[in-house]
């Protein structure tokens, strides 16, 4: 053994990896050169001295981090999975023979009776509810504010784990609440850590019917950085089908600077949507 | 290596839609990951934070992880890509390793003389800093290693490369962390 294969075998000298023919060459030559002797010795010392370096311990926070992402996350989809469900549904009607005219006209006609009988009924056997359906609505209110409240102020906060708390907590409010809705874009747009960014484009799909999200995302996957969250928007895209973003797709295909995966997946998105 | 084997099963089944043996994978891994993360950038909420990234991303790429493959493996590779992203996203922020982690424990040692001991302290503060002045890419070599206890096989799966490149590596890592820990050494003593 040289000086040249004796440092090839250092990293195995280190881990006591060496076989016993190797460890008997090496102790020959260490005989011959002091030099190689010398290196190892250093070099073993300060491998043996890594091994005193403390074992840090993370926060007791971690913990119970980790496990409120992952309820998250699986919450999230199954709200994902019901929402195709619920499209099945009303594709359903309008292919086959349920999109013929006389079906259609039937069908109107039966709906239309079945609600006149339904909230004439309602109507009476609420008459006496009103006070107590005002109390709850109030109570509703007030749930509805102190979710707002927390998810708004979860979403401004300077730690990335606080900010995918916060667009947790924007699962539990009202779809109709425009300032989640607009913390949730400006998440999208202008979050910098990527796992936020992705939590919320999740998070968006239960105001996927709202217009203003169709337009935002849509304008978003160019601005994107990130390929994940390009690709994650591309799913959404496709998902909710807006073929208002066919041109954004058709230009992100053919972007001389985007992600080959991003590019093929737009390609996928415009098949998808035609 | 039958923890291996467990490890590789849960992930399965968590690809296969039982997410919430995610959990079992936290629970042995999340210290192994957070203490790779701490070597690498030496703050400890960044690391805490891009222990969660790991989660959640091995979560997200569920599909991708494939039968026969070693679930440690593909959790380093997922977590070096966490790294990579979470260091690019900081660009322009605090410098990392600005967080010391200064409460050395007494090393063991069957010495009583404390002049023996305060020297060892001092000499495990060296090495520290020689570690966070070593290029990353040196860093995490010993990292793998030396900390997380990974076979060089298993490290050069990792990194893609071959297992004598990782050997090589792996030479070169702790020479240079010598001889910068001998220089801080050399500075100390002049």
């Amino acid at each position: 053994m040289n000086c040249d294969q004796v440092k090839e075998h250092i990293a195995d000298y280190l881990v006591g990896a060496l076989s016993r023919s190797e460890a008997e060459e090496l102790k020959e030559h260490f005989a011959r050169c002091a030099a190689c002797k010398q290196e190892v010795a250093a070099l073993s010392d300060t491998w043996q001295m890594l091994g005193l370096l403390e074992q840090e311990q993370p926060s007791v926070q971690l913990r119970p981090r980790f496990y409120q992402s992952l309820e998250a996350y699986r919450q999230g989809l199954e709200s994902a999975a019901a929402a195709p469900a619920r499209r099945r549904l009303f594709d359903w009607g309008a292919s086959g023979w349920a999109a013929s005219p006389a079906f259609r006209l039937a069908w109107s006609a039966a709906l239309l009776a079945v609600g006149i009988i339904v909230g004439v009924g309602a109507g009476q056997w609420l008459g006496g509810r009103d006070r107590a359906r005002g109390d709850l609505a109030h109570l509703q209110d007030e749930v509805h504010h102190m979710r707002q409240l927390v998810t708004l102020s979860l979403l401004e906060q300077q730690s990335a784990s606080e900010r995918l708390r916060g667009v947790d907590y924007a699962n539990r409010v009202d779809q109709s609440d425009t300032q989640v809705l607009s913390a949730l874009l400006h998440a999208v747009n202008h979050d910098p850590n990527v796992n936020v960014r992705l939590a919320a484009v999740d998070a968006l799909r239960r105001f996927a019917s709202s217009p203003s999200v169709r337009g935002s995302l849509d304008r978003s996957l160019a601005k994107q950085s990130s390929p994940l969250v390009q690709i994650a928007l591309i799913d959404f895209i496709v998902d909710t089908r807006d073929t208002s973003a066919v041109p954004s797709l058709v230009a992100l295909e053919h972007s001389p600077g985007a992600d080959k995966n991003v590019k093929e997946k737009a390609l996928w998105g415009l098949a998808q949507l035609q | 290596m039958p923890e291996e084997r467990a490890d590789n099963i849960i992930m399965q089944k968590v690809r296969d839609g039982d997410l919430a043996k995610m959990a079992v994978l936290f629970e042995r891994h999340h210290r192994a990951l957070f203490r790779y993360f701490l070597r690498l950038t030496g703050n400890r909420e960044f690391s805490e934070d891009l222990v969660q990234d790991v989660y959640f991303r091995m979560l997200k790429y569920r599909h991708s992880y494939r039968d026969g493959s070693l679930f440690t493996s593909w959790m380093y590779q997922v977590a070096r890509h966490a790294h990579l992203d979470g260091v690019q996203k900081r660009k322009g922020e605090a410098p990392l390793f600005e967080v010391g982690h200064e409460n050395t424990p007494e090393p063991a040692s069957t010495e009583p003389d404390p002049g023996e001991l305060l020297r060892r302290r001092q000499d495990l503060g060296l090495l520290r800093r020689a570690l966070a002045a070593l290029p990353v890419e040196k860093r995490e070599l010993l990292v793998l290693s030396r900390f997380q206890n990974l076979k060089y096989e298993q490290i050069a799966d990792i990194l893609a490369c071959d297992v004598g490149t990782v050997k090589v590596r792996v030479y070169r890592a702790i020479k240079a962390l010598s001889e910068v820990f001998f220089e801080l050494a050399g500075e100390k003593a002049s």
